[in-house]
């Protein structure tokens, strides 16, 4: 035992073996969570979702991933190749980087860097590259139209992602996402921060694509958007990257505002995996209640209610912090 | 009004007789024939007291070509037809287009049928038909499609132009439902021009009906709009007994009306569940389709089906309804009642629902009337129009209801107006059940041939989505000469272009949707 825990204190072992725990959790994960999204579904819909395979239909999702890895990967005539597949492969850096720095508990972590935050933030930005790949490589209107709203979008709502955190790095004067949670350690930044919350938890769901924010592939008018042309596991690399997105949006979330992995009684990792979960329902429950927003209503939200809230956020914050 | 009418007719056209009509046997009250030097002075007449052209179709007498174009108006009963002979082998007569935007649409399809050349039309390609095609199907001789004539129809080609962007919604669209085709000329994100394109469900209902006797026709009805298959049961139904002479029974009329009402709200109910799908919101959908369950159990019970029902006879019905039916029905309506809050709740009070719907697609009285639209849509221009009202068949002269209107003509209060149709229908619905009594379902000697009165009727009634116009020729055999559905959708559909203009693609979704199309009606 002591050994293996030497091992892992080499930097490069405890970093390969933090990466392949990572790839494991965002397979696992998704599975979870395409099951959980379809049974809460199911009875928000009068209905009770996947319950043949397996017990209460927990097998339902990997049937469903074999299907899509068995399913041929179509290429239309026309398309630009080496971007028609980079983009779906490309989408799922973000994805594992992100992870490496979030503290599931007060030792579970990757590598904790003292600009943890910046390092998700900015790679995070890559989705948008690899949304706008799949669109212009597809070579379809429908995906042209579905990327460019995306790529709005995300310009739109990043910016105030960001200043609502800011609120809260004002308070921690770290950038380091372990330090934010040791903050946290006599009250919950939600407490403190209560407009940074919000701010920002409805920026992470314009961020992630989901509903009510899901204009890119909203299938009512642009059939799927960005990835109507993928099929077979392309298709499924982009649900994946959807899946993982949504928790991590939400490890976010509990890290900044709900104190991370710190709760009474139970380990600090099932604290964290709790909170996360619920916020990731709480963003299903939105998905299956509100109708879709407009394009331009959309952008409004943001440029003209939430850029301006985050900035008088910040001035008091600041303006509180100096008193 | 008719009187009125008919004199400044005459004063107008001072060398032509009007003639008078019987109403209740031909379903107008004058009729006049035109040369067609006079037609579009006939047009702007009507044009100017505010008629609209309820349809124009075209017959075919071997003889001669007859086009009818009849008028009606909102505010009060008054129809009129007008007739235009024209020769058979050389056929071409003067548009109507400039002057009332429907004509554009149906002179498209007497030109594909019949072959009639329209002087001053713009755009003479196919409108349900395509390539392939060598004969005006509906002439009663075999005349060959000349080949200008072919080159012609065949002309369409979507615009390709270097500074916007044209996109097919549809023929598979998942907001189309159906097979709609709309060609969108695109700047960004705006609509510069959209372009509907039809006939990917054509059946050619009209040439059937030709071959089949009354009766055999009866099935099809429901297959034209299969979510208010009901309506088209009682529209063919009523019609043909008007035409023929039959008196229902009591309890037929009564146990009919319970019938259609409940199709409605469950063509209601699939509407507004279709529609927040439309708009992203997906669990709605569940909801209607719960209290849409309920209520087709009940009609299965009766009739026996679920979707294309056929359950209207001649004199009567297909078979009595028992004590179950009454006792389900008093059941879904109670049910029902309940259910309108909490739709309030999860659709109507929605602020993203309301901000999507909110003053788009604006229907002004003044294009309403153009294009003849009706249903739902016109009442949300502030036209309380509804042929149940205003033309009664079955026993609604007796029922007491009120016509829900709209304010502004938007999304929104299309919204509104199904969700208190519903209630309306309701209302009616408990009526009938009071009146329901003991008697005959069915005449007492169903007739085994029908042979109307050789002559013609313009028969209308309101189906969920609209005014719904059977025109039959009969020349006294048991087959129709000639048998026109004039179908709400299609008028519906007239006006979407017009409102989907300079809108975003989103709103085009969301205007198509509140039309409450329903394609195969459209392509017959």
């Amino acid at each position: 035992m002591e050994q293996i825990l030497k091992i892992l204190d080499i930097e490069g072992v405890r970093l390969a073996v933090g990466l392949l725990a990572v790839f494991l959790f965002v397979v696992v994960n998704a599975l979870i969570l395409t099951w959980a999204e379809r049974k809460v579904a199911g009875h928000m819909q009068l209905r009770i979702g996947p319950k043949e395979v397996g017990p209460y239909g927990l097998i339902q999702p990997l049937a469903d991933a074999m299907k899509l890895l068995g399913k041929e990967i179509i290429t239309p005539r026309n398309v630009d190749k080496p971007i028609f597949y980079l983009g779906p492969i490309m989408i799922f850096i973000p994805v594992l980087v992100a992870f490496v720095v979030i503290p599931f508990d007060s030792y579970l972590q990757v590598r904790d860097i003292n600009v943890g935050i910046l390092v998700i933030l900015a790679f995070s930005s890559f989705t948008v590259l690899s949304i706008l790949m799949a669109g212009w490589g597809s070579n379809n209107k429908y995906s042209l139209i579905g990327s460019i709203r995306s790529i709005a979008q995300s310009v739109a709502y990043e910016i105030p992602l960001l200043l609502s955190l800011l609120a809260v790095i004002m308070m921690t004067n770290s950038l380091s996402l372990k330090d934010v949670v040791v903050a946290q350690k006599g009250i919950w930044f939600i407490f403190l921060q209560p407009v940074a919350f919000i701010i920002y938890f409805i920026a992470a769901v314009a961020e992630t694509n989901r509903t009510p924010f899901d204009l890119p592939e909203a299938e009512s008018e642009l059939v799927a958007g960005y990835h109507t042309e993928y099929s077979g596991m392309m298709f499924a690399l982009f649900f994946l990257a959807e899946y993982t997105n949504m928790f991590i949006v939400s490890a976010i979330t509990v890290t900044f505002f709900l104190g991370g992995y710190q709760g009474p009684f139970l380990p600090g990792i099932v604290w964290f995996l709790l909170k996360s979960y619920f916020l990731v329902f709480v963003m299903m429950w939105f998905r299956w209640t509100f109708p879709r927003v407009r394009f331009d209503q959309l952008l409004n939200i943001s440029w003209k209610a939430l850029i301006p809230l985050s900035f008088i956020n910040l001035l008091v914050t600041g303006g509180l912090l100096k008193l | 009004m008719v009187d009125k009418v008919q004199a400044e007719l005459k004063s107008a056209f001072s060398d032509l007789t009007i003639h008078e009509e019987s109403y209740p046997e031909c379903g107008y009250h004058l009729s006049l024939d035109l040369a067609a030097g006079d037609l579009e002075k006939a047009a702007r007449f009507f044009d100017d007291r505010r008629f609209y052209l309820a349809v124009e179709l075209c017959v075919d007498y071997r003889e001669y070509l007859e086009i009818v174009y009849i008028f009606s108006i909102h505010s009060s009963l008054c129809k009129v037809k007008v007739t235009l002979k024209i020769d058979p082998v050389n056929p071409v007569a003067p548009t109507l287009s400039k002057v009332f935007d429907c004509a554009w649409w149906y002179e498209r399809e007497i030109h594909e049928f019949y072959g009639v050349r329209f002087d001053g039309h713009s755009d003479m390609t196919y409108l349900f038909l395509h390539d392939g095609i060598d004969v005006y199907p509906l002439r009663k001789e075999k005349v060959l499609v000349a080949e200008a004539d072919r080159l012609e129809l065949n002309s369409f080609s979507p615009e390709q132009r270097e500074d916007s962007l044209s996109i097919n919604m549809g023929p598979q669209h998942p907001s189309t439902h159906g097979v709609l085709r709309v060609v969108l000329r695109m700047d960004g994100e705006y609509i510069e021009d959209a372009y509907p394109v039809l006939g990917y469900l054509h059946r050619m209902q009209e040439k059937m009906a030709e071959n089949r006797t009354y009766q055999q026709f009866l099935p099809n009805t429901g297959r034209m709009d299969y979510l208010g298959a009901m309506s088209y049961n009682l529209g063919y139904v009523t019609a043909v007994e008007r035409l023929v002479g039959i008196d229902v029974p009591a309890r037929a009329h009564y146990v009919r009306m319970i019938a259609t009402e409940l199709n409605r709200i469950a063509s209601h109910l699939l509407w507004v569940g279709a529609y927040l799908a439309d708009l992203g919101g997906l669990s709605p959908f569940l909801y209607a389709f719960d209290d849409r369950e309920n209520l087709l159990d009940v009609l299965e019970a009766v009739t026996g089906s679920r979707l294309t029902y056929c359950y209207f006879r001649f004199g009567g019905l297909y078979n009595d309804v028992d004590d179950a039916f009454v006792a389900g029905t008093k059941a879904f309506v109670a049910r029902m009642r309940g259910r309108f809050a909490l739709y309030e709740k999860l659709v109507g009070g929605n602020v993203i629902f309301i901000n999507r719907t909110r003053g788009i697609g604006v229907i002004e009285r003044e294009l309403a009337r153009k294009c003849a639209v009706c249903g739902p849509v016109l009442r949300g221009a502030g036209i309380g129009m509804d042929f149940r009202k205003a033309e009664p068949y079955a026993a609604y002269a007796e029922m007491n209801f009120e016509i829900p209107t709209g304010r502004n003509g938007d999304a929104l209060d299309m919204y509104h107006i199904r969700i208190r149709e519903m209630e309306t229908s309701l209302d009616i619905i408990d009526q009938s059940l009071a009146r329901l009594s003991d008697g005959p379902f069915m005449v007492e000697k169903p007739p085994k041939k029908l042979k109307p009165r050789k002559g013609d009727l313009y028969h209308t009634v309101e189906t969920p989505r609209g005014e719904l116009g059977i025109y039959i020729v009969s020349d006294e055999s048991d087959k129709p000469y000639r048998m026109k559905w004039r179908v709400p959708s299609f008028s519906n559909l007239m006006a979407f272009p017009e409102l989907a203009k300079g809108n975003l693609l989103s709103d085009a979704v969301a205007i198509l949707g509140s039309l409450d199309l329903v394609i195969p009606e459209i392509d017959r």
